[in-house]
């Protein structure tokens, strides 16, 4: 057994405790973050000639274990009485590394660790780590694997929507909306296992098209799924809409406005609550997002009941797109035909010695773009922009991947939104800024 | 006093350990993905309250299963091992998925290679993530040792060097009928 | 006939013989002209900031990539505040996406920061690289353009080491302060350094685990009514 005692720690202590030198460097940003904040009270004091005897000045901690923080987060928190004058949010406790995991993998063999980042969407991140390979290799993917491929992204969108709703309501006391959406995620979870195999952390995607095709069962799923759910999330919407509770605690609580949300980098539903019409979806369109009708939510209060509504809405629209997806959807092949961009087909496999080579050789050394290519790809996925940063070194292996990951950005944001705010305020306020921390501390 | 293991001790046993295993507390560690599969586990499909463990308590005091769903970082093993420290005995702790259970597809320095490193497991869950019928079927098992495991006896000793209970296993035998089943046993069975 | 089926073809075509199949170990494949990558988007082709790029700074603009669609600009790591202040209010690039660093390993230059820019008005992306070498790994920071670069660059500072000046609060992001080795570079071992993040003890009053494989080397810690007693005496 190897333990030793005398780890460096900060203050020359025996004991360690729990990361000395890093909360010793959390405090010192608290306390050196606006400091004008301690002079004011200073000087007041001085005026005042009063004493905090009851200590209404604190320092809290929240988390990294906590019900309500979405994950592992934690916030540092300066607070008077309730009101936080700064905070500081340390990540990382999920932090694996995939950016260095992913410099030792083929292309095809990261799909897994895509699943797992953002994982309340992943079949959107197997498909923006799909397209921003297939970008990078000039890879071209047929017709109908880019339909599928969109209607599985919604659906996506909408488990993630309806996750963030559950868990937003019953951190903020409404249990019973939890229980709804999760039926709603059974729904889809039956989908995307009758289409991929797994619940959720599906790996359907492949570089140059889908694995398999859909199955009849599966339209059935989706259908009677579009079918059935408008009205329900419509039911959501009626009964949390004009719900005094609910309005009463998102109203006005963390407003952003346009300018700020611009400058502090916040993406996805938190930027278009804030009046920018940022939709990767209709400015940089990708897979079939230019041919199908559907309108972008948008609102200009910046509030957390903007950002509430625009998700809500963003779900109806989801359902609209699958719509047209099932109608639209063209018969043909759902993977690229060269050996060198995509596996071939099982039969191929099985049954000639070609396919065999090609599909050996696909999985030992995969896609190889040319050496020194560069390339990024974003999606709209259900947090915000999530992009590949590409760089290849002309192997099988990426040189470098970096993930620009929605979650980062807003969390960014949301270190700015929490001062000011009550304590209270932080749930609701972490809930609607919807971040997953696998993805934000890749 | 010497409490010994008698016809009352084990009749008591019997019923603090139906109490206690199907009135569990977890503690959901929720980290990652495994959380959500946790949560569609005490959702409306999977129910998990009908085990008895419907109040899922965030604080470790009101805790005593502890299911650890999720990869851990190093960073967060020591938060995980206090708050494993805060709870009170008994107490027992699921290692849900491949992550927690050895580090899973995470082979990489942020991660720790499987939470029995630093937490006395008992049941690992495999699986990436597990289903919900595989959580449940681990709080089946945790369930089945709390029924076989503790004592009174136990309890009122505690302190003392005493050893875990072996798992009510069959014994297994050779075909002659002569020693228990074991590698040693098989690789020379046919020895002279 | 599996639903896959579609997807076979009689490979009874000349181009698809298998006499004609070359396998390299490594297959190089060569560049494609940018006209053919199927996903080039039309938000990054942007000449007209290039040359205007180059027309206010000239020298100071090294390199340009155009690779896939889009345009990558490598500027002199002394200008980058100068370069990212024309682009923001001149040319309307007000919203940083990404910023990061990468390791190329080479004797010279041997980091790179990018920072991906995105006009959200006029629908333009452009990339901007920075050339880092490793005897000086001081690079200006641009938080005081655009906020949203305050995490990446702290980001980029704890995974590679590069030091931000100007910024406000250069502390690690993802790694404990306590960690002492920037892990995303080439030479940091993918499983960590044992002994560099420390395991918490077996028992509550025990030492740190340094060891990241304890419980394969045999030391699995044992439930709580196990373990031996505590020196430290309760304070009731």
């Amino acid at each position: 057994m190897s333990t030793i005692t005398d780890y460096p720690t900060a203050q020359g202590e025996d004991v360690f405790s729990f990361w000395p030198r890093h909360n010793a460097a959390i405090q010192r940003r608290l306390e050196s973050k606006h400091a004008w904040l301690e002079e004011r009270h200073h000087a007041a004091e001085m005026r005042d000639r009063a004493e905090d005897a009851l200590e209404h000045e604190m320092t809290l901690n929240i988390g990294p274990q906590h019900p309500a923080t979405h994950g592992v987060l934690r916030c540092v928190v300066k607070l008077d009485g309730e009101l936080i004058e700064k905070c500081v949010i340390d990540v990382g406790y999920l932090h694996r590394g995939i950016e260095k995991l992913a410099e030792s993998k083929t292309y095809q063999e990261f799909m897994p660790y895509t699943d797992r980042m953002d994982y309340l969407a992943p079949y959107a991140n197997n498909v923006a780590w799909c397209l921003a390979v297939e970008k990078l290799a000039g890879i071209e993917v047929p017709e109908r694997a880019q339909w599928i491929r969109m209607m599985m992204s919604e659906l996506a969108r909408i488990s993630s929507h309806m996750l963030w709703l559950g868990v937003g309501l019953m951190d903020a006391g409404a249990v019973s909306v939890f229980l709804w959406a999760f039926q709603g995620r059974e729904d889809l979870y039956n989908i995307f296992d009758e289409v991929a195999g797994a619940r959720f952390t599906v790996s359907h995607a492949r570089i140059g098209g889908l694995a398999t095709d859909l199955t009849p069962r599966a339209f059935e799923l989706i259908h009677d799924f579009v079918d059935r759910y408008p009205d329900i999330i419509q039911g959501w919407r009626t009964l949390l809409n004009r719900n005094r509770i609910w309005v009463g605690r998102n109203e006005g609580v963390g407003v952003v406005s346009a300018e700020e949300a611009i400058a502090l980098g916040l993406t996805g539903p938190n930027l278009r609550g804030s009046g920018i019409p940022y939709d990767i979806r209709r400015f940089e369109p990708y897979l079939k997002y230019d041919e199908v009708d559907f309108i972008i939510p948008l609102r200009t209060e910046g509030d957390c009941l903007a950002r509430y509504h625009i998700r809500m809405e963003e779900m109806l629209e989801s359902i609209r797109i699958i719509k047209q997806c099932l109608d639209r959807l063209p018969d043909g092949p759902i993977r690229a035909d060269d050996a060198k961009h995509a596996y071939p087909s099982k039969d191929a496999v099985y049954y000639s010695m070609e396919g065999l080579i090609h599909d050996f050789m696909y999985t030992d050394t995969g896609v190889t773009p040319p050496k020194g290519a560069t390339a990024y790809h974003a999606i709209e996925s259900p947090k915000g922009e999530l992009g590949y940063y590409l760089e290849s070194d002309g192997t099988g292996n990426p040189w470098r991947v970096r993930i620009n990951a929605p979650s980062f950005t807003n969390l960014q944001g949301l270190e700015h939104m929490m001062e000011g705010h009550p304590v209270a305020d932080i749930v609701v306020l972490i809930g609607s800024i919807d971040p997953v921390m696998g993805e934000a501390d890749k | 006093m010497d409490l010994k293991e008698g016809y009352l001790t084990t009749t008591v046993d019997a019923v603090v350990n139906w109490a206690r295993s199907n009135s569990l507390m977890p503690m959901p560690m929720g980290l990652a993905c495994c959380a959500i599969e946790m949560m569609a586990f005490a959702g409306p499909k999977y129910d998990v309250a009908r085990f008895g463990s419907e109040a899922m308590r965030f604080s470790p005091r009101q805790a005593d299963l502890m299911i650890v769903a999720g990869w851990c970082s190093y960073k967060m093993a020591h938060a995980i091992r206090r708050v494993w420290d805060q709870m009170a005995d008994p107490k027992w702790c699921i290692a849900m998925g491949a992550c927690a259970s050895t580090g899973g597809m995470h082979r990489c320095y942020g991660v720790v290679q499987g939470i029995d490193n630093f937490l006395p497991v008992d049941v690992y869950i495999s699986g990436c993530p597990p289903r919900p019928e595989a959580v449940i079927h681990a709080l089946m098992d945790i369930q089945e040792k709390i029924r076989n495991d503790y004592s009174i006896v136990q309890d009122y000793e505690r302190g003392e060097v005493r050893g875990p209970v072996a798992p009510a296993a069959p014994e297994v035998l050779t075909a002659d009928g002569g020693k228990l089943i074991s590698p040693d046993v098989l690789y020379h069975q046919n020895d002279a | 006939m599996r639903d896959d089926a579609k997807n076979t073809e009689t490979k009874t075509s000349e181009h698809r013989s298998h006499e004609t199949l070359k396998f390299f170990f490594t297959p190089v494949e060569p560049p494609k002209p940018d006209q053919e990558n199927p996903h080039a988007k039309a938000t990054t082709r942007v000449p007209e900031v290039v040359a205007a790029l180059r027309e206010a700074f000239g020298k100071a603009i090294l390199e340009q990539v155009v690779y896939a669609g889009e345009h990558l600009v490598y500027v002199e790591k002394e200008r980058i505040v100068d370069v990212c202040r024309f682009l923001k209010e001149e040319q309307g690039f007000t919203y940083l996406v990404d910023l990061g660093g990468v390791d190329r390993f080479t004797e010279e230059d041997r980091f790179e920061v990018f920072y991906n820019l995105v006009n959200i008005d006029d629908r333009k992306r452009l990339r901007v690289k920075v050339r880092v070498d490793e005897a000086d790994l001081h690079v200006p920071s641009v938080t005081g353009l655009y906020r949203a670069a305050n995490w990446n660059e702290r980001e980029c500072y704890d995974m590679l080491g590069l030091i931000f000046d100007g910024h406000p609060d250069l502390r690690r992001m993802y790694m404990p302060e306590d960690f002492q080795y920037f892990p995303q570079r080439k030479e940091f071992p993918l499983l960590g350094i044992p002994g560099s993040l420390p395991l918490p003890p077996q028992t509550p009053e025990g030492g740190l685990t340094l060891d990241p494989f304890a419980a394969a080397h045999g030391s699995k810690p044992v439930k709580s009514y196990e373990e031996p007693d505590s020196d430290v005496e309760e304070a009731f």
